[in-house]
């Protein structure tokens, strides 16, 4: 309990309590201002920046690592020549660190010298630049988390798959089901419970990314790939406003809790 | 009687490891002096070793000769700067020396009062490890706030063209002296390098990602087109000045002639991804060969040519000076790598020891020695055998009056600068992109300045 009051309670009413005060590094004292700090944080350009960049990026890449893993998943759930393999090699993007990730695909996708934006592209007519360019940048950073990313979903959903009895299935087409039918009514409500906490930690995870945007486009250009996390970072440690840090931390954990509730009872 | 005797055995043991936990180690009678900074491996491996955790035998020496247990610890750059914030602001006082750029480390801290006046050391505490004087006054003006030194200078920059002597001489050009020269430059290699099929080669690199790196080069631009730091009315650069005078924000004024031509150089002469080019990027694009100018921070070239693999790179690269502006004054490029004494530090004196010993005169040569950058500090490093055989006295000379033709406070240094340094670059990022207009990112930033300094009080 003591444990729990200390990394949990703490600093939790800590930040509530920060948020409720003006607390800049470069001035004296720290005094009450109610709040302030969040109709700040609320009326900012920059807030409804990141707020768009946020749900474009954090819905796309829950989607898409979804739709692309439960495919990966049905598929290697089968009885399949080198399945073991391919299990693995598709798994392995997860044990690569997301800022190692962020770096290589930076690298690859860099317009002057990159294996991807330098050669292959510019080679079949293609000469912009995906990182630079405002319009493709967020696109790019959505393709890489999906690359990173994809193999979570693909575990989890797959743990999900194989608790499924083959049984169910054979009872199934003996009556004349069809596949989509007995994906939609066999499949899909068996393995709910492992899409609901795929779908939260998914969505949990990209809506707190803050290390491969970070080295990939430090947000940029200019604010295109500026997320919450990016702008919270900026607020605290570039502006040393902590106060209003607090305030944007308290209304993402307000917007995850909101969505993790609405995730579990739309899909239960 | 076995299970007493178990049970005084027991008592003992646990005892006696109870003793060995809490005592303190050979040698814990010395004074641990911490140390908070970034560049593992690069900076005083001299000290640190190659890994920057070893203890080398000079570090060794010092720390017998003074007492002193020196310990560093080191992170990224970007983590070591939210260290030092998040250090300072719940006052622990563990960092001693802690790191603090000048591009807003020194003015946000200094003004903030976290960091010791170092003045008094300097006349109380006379350091073996290094004359003053031999500074160049400009990198310790740097580091001071309103007259106050807050921190010392290990490495540092200045503004500088470097070039590709191969190239120029190729198309026939010289390094240009003042901005119309330097369109010229752009515009004939541009088209030279075109006329020849080359396409993957850019007259210029710069760097314009978002965030407060680019606004060290673009606030030097504004300064040489203005003739001024014109970022308030009147070129105000301090919280007094822009009170007294009531300066306001001159963004979509005499700021916005230098932001433009920084803008519109990126775009018609440097690389396509220059709006997310950091100083990374524009260091591996020279190293690699594929631009043929990068300014205005040297530096980056400096660093490009230890790590080039291109030979003509190597061979050809040369150091011009700066530009001047339409205003009359060169395009300028200026920070400082410092150290700063934390003012909760409960051993101010011994770690004011470790801080010149850092800063001192061997470190820098050291430094000279294993880089052989001449972005040093020191006059008598500047000059030392290595820098002059290295690249012969005539660019020697060069750079020391790059050095001292340089003006530190190009921009203001106020308490709010780390926001304006990142605001100003994320603009300059959005405008390089052409996501929005030169006009629009100044309106933007104008509103935003008023805004800022109206609540931060300069106007009551």
């Amino acid at each position: 309990m003591l444990v729990l009051v200390c990394i949990v309670a703490f600093p939790t009413f800590f930040l509530f309590y920060a948020s409720l005060h003006e607390w800049v590094l470069f001035k004296r004292g720290m005094p009450f201002i109610g709040f302030e700090n969040f109709a700040r944080v609320l009326t900012s350009s920059e807030f409804l920046q990141s707020l768009k960049v946020s749900v474009i990026y954090t819905f796309s890449t829950t989607s898409l690592t979804f739709i692309l893993g439960l495919g990966l998943a049905l598929i290697l759930n089968k009885e399949l020549k080198g399945r073991g393999i391919m299990r693995t090699l598709i798994a392995l993007p997860l044990v690569i660190p997301p800022v190692v990730a962020g770096f290589a695909w930076k690298f690859a996708l860099n317009r002057e010298v990159g294996v991807i934006g330098a050669y292959m592209l510019p080679a079949v007519g293609f000469m912009r630049s995906l990182l630079a360019d405002p319009s493709l940048a967020l696109g790019s950073i959505i393709m890489a988390d999906v690359w990173s990313k994809t193999s979570l979903m693909f575990l989890i959903l797959l743990a999900g798959l194989q608790v499924v009895s083959p049984d169910l299935y054979e009872a199934a087409r003996i009556d004349g089901a069809s596949s989509w039918q007995l994906f939609s009514h066999v499949t899909f409500p068996l393995i709910k419970p492992a899409v609901i906490i795929a779908l939260i930690i998914r969505f949990i995870d990209a809506f707190n990314v803050f290390d491969t945007i970070f080295v990939m486009t430090s947000g940029g250009p200019g604010t295109a790939t500026q997320t919450f996390p990016l702008l919270g970072w900026k607020i605290g440690f570039l502006y040393f406003n902590l106060g209003e840090a607090a305030a944007l931390a308290i209304i993402m954990l307000v917007m995850t809790i909101g969505v993790g509730i609405f995730l579990i009872r739309r899909i239960t | 009687m076995s299970k007493n005797l178990s049970k005084i055995v027991g008592l003992t043991v646990s005892l006696a490891v109870l003793i060995l936990l809490v005592s303190p180690p050979a040698g814990a009678a010395k004074t641990e002096i911490r140390v908070l900074c970034f560049a593992q491996g690069f900076a005083w491996p001299e000290l640190f070793g190659t890994s920057g955790v070893d203890e080398t035998e000079r570090l060794k020496q010092f720390e017998e000769k003074e007492g002193l247990d020196v310990r560093i610890e080191w992170g990224d750059e970007t983590a070591i700067r939210q260290k030092v914030a998040a250090d300072l602001a719940a006052a622990t006082g563990r960092y001693d020396l802690i790191l603090v750029g000048t591009d807003g480390g020194v003015q946000t801290y200094g003004y903030g009062g976290f960091l010791e006046p170092l003045d008094k050391y300097l006349e109380e505490y006379p350091t073996e490890y290094f004359d003053p004087r031999d500074f160049f006054p400009s990198f310790l003006d740097a580091n001071r706030v309103e007259g106050t030194l807050y921190a010392l200078p290990y490495y540092s920059f200045g503004a500088g063209v470097m070039y590709r002597k191969d190239i120029f001489d190729k198309y026939g050009l010289t390094p240009p002296k003042d901005a119309d020269e330097l369109y010229e430059v752009l515009e004939a290699l541009k088209s030279g390098l075109r006329g020849d099929g080359i396409t993957d080669v850019y007259p210029v690199t710069m760097r314009g990602a978002p965030g407060e790196e680019p606004t060290l080069d673009v606030a030097g631009f504004v300064y040489a087109w203005a003739g001024y730091p014109a970022w308030f009315e009147g070129g105000a650069t301090t919280p007094d000045q822009i009170r007294d005078k009531k300066a306001m924000p001159i963004f979509t004024g005499d700021f916005a002639p230098g932001f433009s031509a920084f803008v519109e150089i990126s775009q018609e002469y440097g690389p396509p991804g220059i709006a997310t080019h950091t100083w990374v990027d524009m260091m591996n694009i020279y190293a690699m060969g594929k631009a043929v100018i990068l300014m205005p921070s040297a530096i980056n070239a400096y660093a490009a040519l230890g790590v080039t693999e291109d030979e003509n790179v190597k061979k050809y690269t040369r150091f011009a000076k700066i530009p001047t502006g339409p205003g009359g004054k060169q395009i300028q490029s200026f920070w400082t790598f410092s150290l700063g004494m934390n003012k909760d530090s409960r051993h101010k004196k011994e770690a004011w020891k470790v801080l010149s010993f850092l800063m001192g005169k061997e470190s820098m040569q050291a430094f000279a020695e294993r880089t052989q950058w001449p972005n040093v500090t020191m006059k008598s490093v500047l000059y030392s055998d290595v820098l002059v055989k290295r690249y012969g006295m005539e660019e020697i000379k060069l750079n020391e009056e790059s050095i001292l033709e340089a003006e530190p406070f190009y921009f203001p240094y106020i308490p709010e600068l780390n926001e304006y340094m990142d605001r100003i670059g994320t603009a300059t990022s959005e405008a390089i992109a052409k996501m929005k207009s030169v006009d629009q990112v100044l309106s933007g930033l104008q509103t935003w300045a008023l805004e800022t300094m109206l609540r931060g009080g300069y106007y009551k």
